[in-house]
């Protein structure tokens, strides 16, 4: 893979992609193509299908139409090493009863990269502490996972799929559970990562600093683009079911959405 | 790190070298030390020691056979329950969750009640084949409850399984043993190392080291399971052909050494949890800990087995249980409060 | 000499203590802390158990057999036909329907957890329901707790007169007196001619070991503990017995038995096919090989006598055996 090559092609896309997970159509006719270095965010409604995407775009589910492109090659053809080597997918409320310390956890990461007789190198090393400086968590590199508060250990999950290295992140929800300061400063070093990123959230204030926003309502993908041009008050009533304006913060001139019951 | 681990390696075989000797030198007759190195002087480097020649069986033969049939099946036994602990992510998973005590007691007590003795088949070959089919049973079952093949679906398959064959054994005990059928079958069932002979020994030494390989060479796999099967996935794990493979791997070490030795509780399920107590979860130390560990535990409870009541051999499996739960329960205890 | 004369008292000291006249019906008799009534001689008997069978032969009541059951061996050859004409109900434990079937006057019963309160086959109590008196050898519970222990605790050492009032009692019931009498005298002859046999011979530093069998071919073998009908044998005979446990049969590992490196090995023969040590030459082929046990004297020196396993029970069969043994340890040979 050249350079000029990986600019041109898109780093993640999927045609007419459709889920059916227990007689349910979770999914169907997506048809996205993310566009290199962007912040992509991915808005709806409970059950409209965000996480299902997000895994499918990861690969850990199979469509049951359609096809997902990686880096240009077919997803369901590359080998799961592969994949982890450019992708990587933050959970929701992945969790553990092992006391696993905040590095080791963090040091998964760099599974993908080592082979079973490869040793855990400097280089390593290096790239982990720097997941772990990226997410402001380097002082509990010793703590054990059983201490963390919820935000802690979503930084600490975030900063495992940073040790990946990979050329496209999936963010599944990573604000739950943070404290308003971290919710911020997470997404402001989301956005300043120099990889792809897609972000499903449900704050949609938050989705207005994305470069892009995609709008799934029951599973179809009803509207992407611009965050600005894609969230007008139309789009929030049909899909979201509530009345919503603009108003402008005389603090930064920033747009901000206001919501009213219906 | 390269640094600490070679005189880890060091202390770990010296350890159980130490172990293997006391096995060998304790039994249930008295038998001086002097006497017990001369025999193995004998046998490893032709002193010629002028040695009786019971003696000299009961060491070479009988006890260090013994010894390190207990050292192998408690390394194998220990690793497969490191294994599904991880796989399962459940704490009480371990080897004979999936079905392999319970259809090896279901073999073995198939061959001793139709006596099947006197054609090809021994106990212990109807244990393995036992064990291997209440595997099968179990896969089978996990399978059919639903394509995601996820943990719960396995442990409850593996229950089911258990309860099946268990039942079935105490169908065939009930209806057809005597007093005397049933007293070997159930000495046999506690795990008994009284049987075990050089070929015992060629058969589970190479089965344990095979698994321990295979474990060691997936350690960081088992690793990656940490926060679930799909994180594993998302790490670049392919989880089915994975899991597949590694719990193939530990019902075939598990079923090989049931049928050695019966089923002998406790060790794979307990060595792993005290040795992730004292170690981490880090599964490149967790693996070969346990290992030595089990291995250590096993050849202590034949020696107490064989040494607690004078003339009289208690089965290994009552040991370990009697043995190992203080012995978890002190660990428990003194890491309270640390996180 | 005198052994002729000792044997000629005790003989009429039998006679005098059995009842040589004709049997009073209804007879009961208290079996194993069970009184059994008996209305008249039984036409029609089931047996459970190789020595409750051809104690009936011996006594000439080969007739009266309408099925046989639990056989650790073929017939003696004097009763093969005989034996040819009676149905065997199983060749080990009997259902209760097949037993009940024959429509029996009595069951003769060898052990007695085949009729206590776990019965294998049923419990007294059911039998008595159908009024079908059971009849167990005294042997099995006289001074027996059988509740305790694999095959049941020994409260105090075997006693041979258990056998002879088997034989008195089974002849009282059948009203043939006389005939029991008479076994009783001829059995007693068989054991006197055994001590006799070794009369005179230091047997001090002579020991035994009886091996039944083992669940599996190298695990812990079943063997003869104090207090037991092989004890008895090797107490009768002078011989001292290896093994110290005062379970029946219980089982000791190679270790402790090579150990104690005992004179004689004396090996039960049987044709049940349970347990592959069953085959007398399967535990003479793993002595032999066994790189412990192939050292110990017996087997170095062929000391290794082959018994039936029906000679190790209380039966008619042991005094046979005692005369085998005896003949054994006096020549210094196993005679096979």
């Amino acid at each position: 893979m050249t350079v000029m090559t990986a600019v041109r092609v898109a780093p993640l896309s999927c045609q007419r992609l459709g889920l059916q997970l227990a007689g349910n159509t979770v999914l169907s006719g997506i048809e996205l193509s993310v566009v290199a270095g962007e912040t992509l965010g991915i808005v709806g409604p409970n059950g409209s299908g965000k996480s299902s995407l997000l895994k499918v775009l990861a690969g850990l589910r199979r469509p049951g139409s359609g096809s997902v492109q990686l880096l240009g090659e077919p997803l369901a053809q590359l080998p799961r090493r592969r994949v982890a080597q450019a992708l990587a997918l933050v959970e929701q409320q992945a969790d553990t009863l092992d006391a696993i310390s905040v590095f080791d956890a963090v040091a998964l990461g760099r599974t993908p990269w080592l082979s079973a007789l490869a040793p855990f190198s400097r280089e390593d090393r290096a790239i982990v502490e720097q997941a772990l400086a990226d997410l402001d968590a380097l002082h509990l590199r010793t703590r054990l996972w059983g201490s963390l508060s919820g935000g802690e250990r979503q930084r600490v999950h975030i900063a495992r799929a940073l040790a990946q290295r990979p050329q496209v992140l999936l963010l599944d929800e990573p604000t739950n559970h943070l404290d308003i300061q971290h919710q911020l400063g997470l997404l402001q070093q989301v956005q300043a990562l120099p990889v792809t990123t897609l972000v499903a959230l449900h704050d949609l204030n938050q989705a207005l600093t994305c470069d892009r926003i995609a709008v799934l309502d029951k599973g179809r993908l009803v509207a992407l683009g611009k965050p600005l041009e894609v969230l007008t008050p139309e789009r929030l009533l049909s899909t979201f079911g509530v009345h919503a304006h603009y108003l402008i913060d005389p603090f930064d001139g920033a747009r901000i959405l206001r919501f009213r019951a219906p | 790190m390269m640094m600490r681990l070679f005189p880890c390696i060091a202390v770990a075989l010296a350890a159980l070298l130490i172990a293997l000797l006391a096995g060998t030198a304790i039994g249930e007759s008295n038998l001086s030390p002097g006497v017990v190195g001369q025999v193995l002087a004998n046998h490893l480097w032709q002193a010629g020691y002028p040695v009786d020649p019971i003696d000299a069986g009961i060491i070479w033969n009988y006890r260090l056979t013994r010894t390190l049939v207990a050292a192998a099946c408690g390394a194998g036994l220990a690793i497969c329950g490191v294994i599904l602990q991880a796989l399962l992510r459940n704490p009480l998973a371990e080897p004979y969750l999936l079905g392999l005590s319970a259809g090896a007691s279901t073999g073995a007590v198939l061959v001793g009640l139709l006596g099947l003795g006197s054609v090809a088949l021994s106990m212990s070959g109807g244990a393995f084949i036992g064990a291997l089919a209440a595997f099968a049973l179990v896969l089978v079952l996990a399978r059919a409850a639903g394509p995601g093949s996820n943990n719960a679906q396995v442990i409850l398959a593996g229950i089911a399984g258990s309860q099946l064959f268990n039942a079935l054994t105490a169908l065939l005990i009930t209806k057809s043993a005597t007093a005397e059928q049933a007293r070997g079958i159930l000495f046999w069932l506690l795990g008994n190392l009284s049987g075990v002979r050089w070929p015992s020994v060629w058969l589970a030494v190479p089965v344990a080291l095979f698994g321990l390989v295979v474990c060691l060479w997936h350690r960081r796999v088992l690793d990656a399971f940490t926060f679930g099967a799909d994180s594993a996935a998302s790490l670049g794990i392919p989880v089915r052909r994975t899991r597949l493979l590694l719990i193939s791997c530990a019902a075939l070490v598990t079923a090989v050494m049931v049928s050695i030795v019966g089923a002998i509780g406790f060790v794979g399920l307990v060595i792993p949890h005290a040795l992730r107590l004292l170690l981490g979860p880090g599964h490149s130390r967790l693996l070969p800990a346990s290992a030595l560990g089990g291995a250590l535990f096993l050849v202590a409870a034949d020696i107490l087995s064989r040494s607690l009541i004078p003339g009289q051999v208690i089965p290994v499996g009552v040991v370990t249980a009697l043995l190992g739960a203080p012995v978890f329960a002190l660990i428990l205890v003194s890491r309270r409060g640390r996180p | 000499m005198l052994p002729r004369l000792a044997t000629l008292l005790a003989g009429l000291g039998l006679t005098g203590l059995a009842q040589a006249a004709a049997t009073h019906y209804p007879l009961t008799l208290d079996n194993c802390g069970k009184p059994q009534t008996f209305a008249q001689a039984p036409q029609r008997a089931v047996t459970i158990g190789q020595a409750g069978t051809e104690m009936l032969y011996a006594l000439g009541l080969g007739d009266k057999l309408a099925g046989t059951s639990l056989w650790f061996n073929n017939v003696l050859p004097e009763y093969q036909a005989q034996n040819d004409k009676v149905p065997r109900l199983a060749d080990n434990e009997p259902s209760f329907e097949a037993v009940v079937g024959k429509r029996p006057h009595l069951v003769t019963v060898q052990f007695e957890w085949m009729v206590g309160a776990q019965g294998a086959v049923g419990t007294r109590e059911q039998f008595d329901e159908l009024n079908i008196p059971t009849y167990l050898l005294p042997s099995d519970c006289e001074g027996k707790d059988n509740l305790v222990g694999a095959d049941g605790t020994r409260l105090q050492a075997f006693q041979v007169e258990s056998i002879y009032k088997s034989v008195s009692q089974l002849a009282a019931i059948f009203d043939v007196p006389d005939r029991g009498t008479a076994l009783n005298a001829e059995l007693k002859g068989r054991l006197d001619s055994a001590k006799a046999q070794l009369a005179g011979k230091d047997l001090s530093t002579t020991s035994a070991l009886f091996w039944f069998s083992s669940a599996d071919l190298h695990i812990d073998p079943y063997v003869a503990g104090r207090q037991g009908v092989a004890d008895f044998m090797l107490r009768t005979l002078g011989v001292r017995n290896v093994v110290e446990s005062s379970e029946e049969w219980p089982t000791v590992g190679w270790e402790t038995l090579a150990k104690a490196n005992p004179t004689w090995l004396i090996i039960a023969r049987m044709d049940r096919r349970r347990y592959p040590a069953d085959d007398y030459r399967k535990k003479l082929a793993f002595l032999r090989s066994d790189p412990v046990t192939r050292n110990m004297d017996a087997v170095k020196h062929d000391r290794i006598i082959i018994l039936d396993a029906d000679a190790m029970q209380a039966g008619i069969r042991l005094f046979r055996g005692l005369q085998t043994l005896s003949a054994a340890f006096a020549s210094g040979k196993a005679a096979q």
